[in-house]
């Protein structure tokens, strides 16, 4: 862990401690996206949209860029390396899957299908 | 633009509440695959094709609001029923390729339910420039436990 200080674990786990800001993060994993896509599918409001990606951005893992009117926002290329960045990422969004399978699973047991 | 091609891969375990041959059929059933597998509700589908057979395999194409499109190819390469999936899939983003994987699913027999290990060797073919600045797999690791730890937090917020 020697190449990430304290004070950066603080704020990148901070950054991930919300489940909002995590769906975030994991919409960000498919590609780049504005505030409105972003916020659209969790029914957060833009405002309170804003205030997590400030966050997500103030932790070094997303970043911004405006283009005309639109701010699009992504996952920084350096947040924790670019490659387990990209694993954590594909990590993030496997496990958000397999929870949706772990409820699947519950919701259609064994002894119906039979 | 020539980019450095980055290899990895990475293994995830989870456990299960259903048997193998259960959960096997959430992974070769179109409509019990589709309760879990789907995502991006806000994204328009263009195409989606599912053939469950050694040489055949999955297509997924999306609109995503921003106007690009988002494809999944993939090609299963060994089915073992209610035990093992080996298949090789692809992921582009308007346009670019951005990785191609060789999937290895296992799903073993367990007390109550079915431990699945899912490894993944990936060819990493955008952003793959950057790696030369790649740190220590120790702190990558490290990073990799803090994620789950945030993850966890928020599992049982629910």
């Amino acid at each position: 862990m020697s190449a990430v200080g304290p004070a950066a674990l603080d704020r990148i786990f901070t950054a991930l401690a919300d489940p909002g800001r995590r769906a975030f993060v994991e919409r960000l994993a498919a590609g780049p996206a504005s505030v409105k896509e972003l916020a659209a599918p969790t029914g957060i409001r833009l405002p309170s949209a804003l205030k997590h990606l400030r966050v997500l951005e103030e932790g070094g893992i997303v970043v911004s860029a405006k283009s005309g009117r639109t701010r699009t926002y992504a996952i920084s290329p350096t947040a924790f390396g670019p490659v387990s960045d990209w694993i954590a990422a594909r990590r993030a969004v496997m496990n958000a899957a397999f929870d949706r399978l772990e409820a699947a699973l519950a919701e259609f047991p064994e002894e119906k299908d039979e | 633009m020539i980019v450095d091609i980055v290899h990895t891969s990475f293994v995830v375990q989870r456990v299960f509440s259903a048997s193998p041959r259960h959960t096997f059929r959430f992974f070769c059933e179109p409509e019990l695959k589709a309760r879990w597998n789907g995502c991006h509700t806000d994204w328009r589908v263009l195409e989606e094709t599912f053939d469950f057979r050694v040489g055949g395999g999955e297509v997924k194409r999306w609109r995503t609001l921003e106007g690009k499109e988002q494809t999944f190819h993939s090609h299963y390469l060994d089915i073992v029923p209610d035990a093992r999936i080996v298949y090789a899939y692809e992921m582009s983003f308007g346009g670019t390729r951005l990785s191609a994987s060789l999937v290895t699913l296992t799903l073993e027999e367990m007390q109550r339910g079915a431990r699945m290990t899912w490894t993944e060797q990936v060819a990493i073919l955008s952003g793959g420039e950057k790696a030369a600045e790649q740190r220590a797999w120790g702190t990558e690791e490290g990073l990799d436990v803090m994620i789950d730890l945030a993850q966890r937090e928020g599992v049982t917020e629910h």
